[in-house]
């Protein structure tokens, strides 16, 4: 466990993650989620920097009922882009933070994934699977196994 | 005197398509609970075409045409996402117009107690000008307007008890204080109206309920709200908007009412009546999507109608066996 201690956000994230732009058809974040497992998205602008955050969450939120209409209708919905849905102004993380924060602020705010950005701008994605990786990487070689006698 | 039962071979033959939660198997459902033993003393009744006069003491003449005019010869039209037309469309809205009427009639030359229509479309989102949420014409307030106006009733209660908000009776007939109109809805859904604070000319009772609600609110709120608004009133007539979509199976929905809350709902409205108007009572069915949970609940619901002069009679004797007790104990004080 020392070891850690001694991660940073940097290690363990994926860097350069597949980011879709505000103006992309919920259709696609939906074909997005299917092909790969991701539970949320970043939105980024052509920069890259950070805009928002479209999760599997929020595509179940849009079809909730509403005042708009009796029954949400499917394609209706699905053709509206990311920016109609998205989580404006994402919590996101600093790639030199401790990995040890990272996981208090995942527990507390009972998220499954953060984005990682460097001046503003989306650098990476970091997900409880990367903690849970990183935790038992940190324990193999390193760890002193608690029953040894301390040397007298 | 007994229940009557208004119904037309049409309503089932409005046809919205493939999967449409508001579809022929409702009313199919329905009536096929009504033909059993229990149900043997209803009497069924056939029912006119509405005639233009009905329709236009609430839509524009120019509405009706327009309406009508969208009915295809073939397949499915959309009015919008929802509400969907089919070539018997029109002939089903009109027959649920004249059930509605015809059933005033019966009720105000007292050939029953009290009458359900199992009609569809259902009419309560139908604007006087704007056909949506399944509706195309407003079958309760044209039976409202029709009791004024051909039986000379003066003042005419609508209680909604539809899980939607019943926008179109209230854009009906909000400005004419002779109507009173009374919702419980589910809050925050379509169509999105119906806030507390939506008063009319003070004859609009909005009652939204937050989802999740149920039988314990529901009884908060006859108790606290309706009712006593309902007995103020003194009307000559009662409509009731029957829905049965706050059901806690309904899928479009989120309330939780039983199949029990429709039956003491039922009850206590029919009591209202025999008090302030003989039992007048015309009940015209609205929404409700789960078939099983939809059926069971028109049959508690009928059934409440058909027990009502029963109760009412027990009701009218208790009163007079109070009174005579208060008389003897002023005598004997």
């Amino acid at each position: 466990m020392y070891e850690f201690l001694k991660y940073e956000v940097r290690d363990a994230m994926t860097a350069n993650p597949i980011a879709i732009s505000p103006q992309t058809p919920l259709k696609e974040v939906e074909e997005l989620f299917e092909s790969h497992d991701f539970n949320g998205v970043p939105v980024v602008d052509e920069q890259r920097h950070l805009l928002g955050i479209l999760t599997k969450f929020d595509l179940l939120k849009a079809f909730s009922l509403g005042i708009r209409a009796m029954v949400p209708h499917y394609d209706e919905i699905m053709e509206q882009p990311a920016e109609a849905i998205m989580t404006r102004d994402p919590v996101s993380v600093e790639p030199l933070l401790p990995l040890s924060r990272l996981l208090q602020k995942l527990v507390e705010m009972r998220t499954k994934s953060l984005p990682v950005v460097d001046n503003g701008l989306l650098v990476g994605i970091v997900a409880r699977e990367d903690v849970l990786k990183a935790l038992r990487r940190s324990t193999i070689k390193h760890e002193i196994p608690v029953h040894e006698d301390s040397p007298s | 005197m007994t229940t009557l039962l208004y119904t037309h071979p049409a309503c089932l033959e409005h046809d919205t398509g493939f999967g449409h939660p508001e579809c022929p198997g409702r009313l199919t459902a329905v009536l096929n609970v009504l033909r059993t033993g229990p149900f043997a003393a209803l009497e069924w009744r056939d029912v006119p075409q509405a005639t233009l006069e009905q329709l236009t003491r609430i839509h524009p003449q120019a509405y009706v045409e327009r309406t009508l005019a969208r009915i295809p010869k073939q397949g499915n039209v959309a009015v919008d996402g929802d509400t969907i037309l089919s070539p018997q469309s029109g002939e089903a809205a009109l027959r649920g117009v004249g059930a509605v009427c015809a059933a005033v009639d019966a009720i105000m030359k007292r050939e029953a107690s009290n009458a359900f229509c199992a009609i569809r479309p259902p009419g309560h989102h139908a604007e006087p000008t704007q056909a949506m949420g399944f509706c195309l014409f407003a079958n309760a307030a044209i039976g409202a307007a029709h009791a004024r106006a051909v039986h000379g009733v003066e003042r005419v209660a609508i209680i909604d008890f539809d899980v939607h908000h019943g926008n179109g009776t209230q854009a009906a007939l909000e400005h004419d204080p002779a109507y009173l109109y009374i919702s419980t809805h589910q809050a925050y859904i379509y169509p999105g109206t119906g806030r507390r604070n939506d008063r009319g000319v003070g004859n609009m009772i909005n009652v939204p309920l937050l989802a999740g609600s149920g039988s314990s609110d529901l009884r908060h709120v006859w108790q606290h709200e309706i009712e006593p608004a309902l007995r103020d009133f003194q009307p000559g007539l009662i409509l009731i908007s029957a829905g049965f979509d706050a059901h806690h199976m309904d899928p479009l929905a989120e309330l939780n009412f039983s199949e029990d809350d429709y039956a003491w709902l039922t009850q206590q409205i029919l009591a209202v009546a025999a008090e302030c108007c003989e039992g007048r009572v015309v009940s015209i069915l609205e929404g409700g999507y789960s078939i099983p949970a939809l059926a069971a609940s028109v049959a508690v619901h009928v059934k409440a109608l058909m027990e009502a002069p029963r109760a009412a009679q027990r009701s009218l004797i208790k009163g007079i066996l109070q009174r005579q007790k208060a008389r003897r104990n002023a005598a004997g004080s």
